[in-house]
């Protein structure tokens, strides 16, 4: 039996993102300039975000028809087509979180510039190198 | 003939590769602003992704935050301090 076509795919959407999480977290970690760090963190948060809209998406009730978005369409809606619509819709809760998540990383994104922008108004430097060597 | 289903994954598949390619060259770049250009184009293709992984909610905050307002605060960064790493 061979391996599905549909699952490796997606096996290897889930890697690439993975692949992302450990490069943006050695940029955060390892890259000395404070301005890298910002982006790194970016990307970050946005994989961890990407992670959760995967976990709430679900697998194919066909080849050929889709999952749909998580908005009811008809109003009010009857009973065959909330049937068709539990059967085929994708979770709205993580989608709800994330988008809780981004607006709160853009605040934190924000404050980190302003913070950078400070210290090399004060040290003449984004270099995290020497910033750590300077006294007082 | 594909299915639908693998031409949908196979393009999920590609823009996780697309997004893996951009970041690397992000993280690894030594010019802020070439850096900060090839984080606008990870971003992008997470818009996609997320379009097609069903959440168009999400896509219309995506994109105005990530692509637009991202890059332009770490540009207005950038100009106010150093534009190449390790100076």
């Amino acid at each position: 039996m061979g391996i599905n076509i549909d699952t490796y795919l997606f096996n290897l959407l889930i890697m690439t993102l993975f692949a992302n999480l450990a490069i943006s977290l050695y940029g955060v970690l390892a890259r000395p300039s404070l301005i890298k760090k910002v982006i790194a963190l970016t990307i970050l948060s946005d994989t961890a975000n990407t992670f959760a809209i995967v976990v709430g998406y679900r697998m194919w009730p066909t080849p050929t028809s889709p999952p749909v978005p998580p908005v009811i369409t008809r109003i009010p809606p009857s009973r065959e087509y909330m049937d068709w619509f539990t059967a085929r819709a994708v979770d709205p809760l993580p989608q709800a979180l994330v988008l809780t998540a981004i607006v709160i990383g853009l605040a934190v994104t924000l404050f980190l510039v302003f913070l950078t922008l400070q210290i090399y108004r004060l040290y003449r430097t984004t270099d995290v190198r020497r910033i750590a060597k300077l006294k007082g | 003939m594909i299915a639908p289903q693998t031409l949908v994954f196979g393009i999920l598949a590609l823009l996780g590769l697309l997004s893996m390619v951009a970041t690397y060259l992000a993280v690894t770049e030594r010019d802020l602003v070439k850096a900060v250009v090839f984080s606008a184009i990870q971003s992008t293709a997470y818009a996609f992704m997320y379009y097609l992984l069903m959440a168009p909610d999400i896509v219309l905050v995506y994109v105005p935050v990530a692509v637009g307002l991202y890059p332009a605060v770490i540009l207005f960064l950038i100009k106010k301090t150093e534009r190449f790493e390790g100076e």
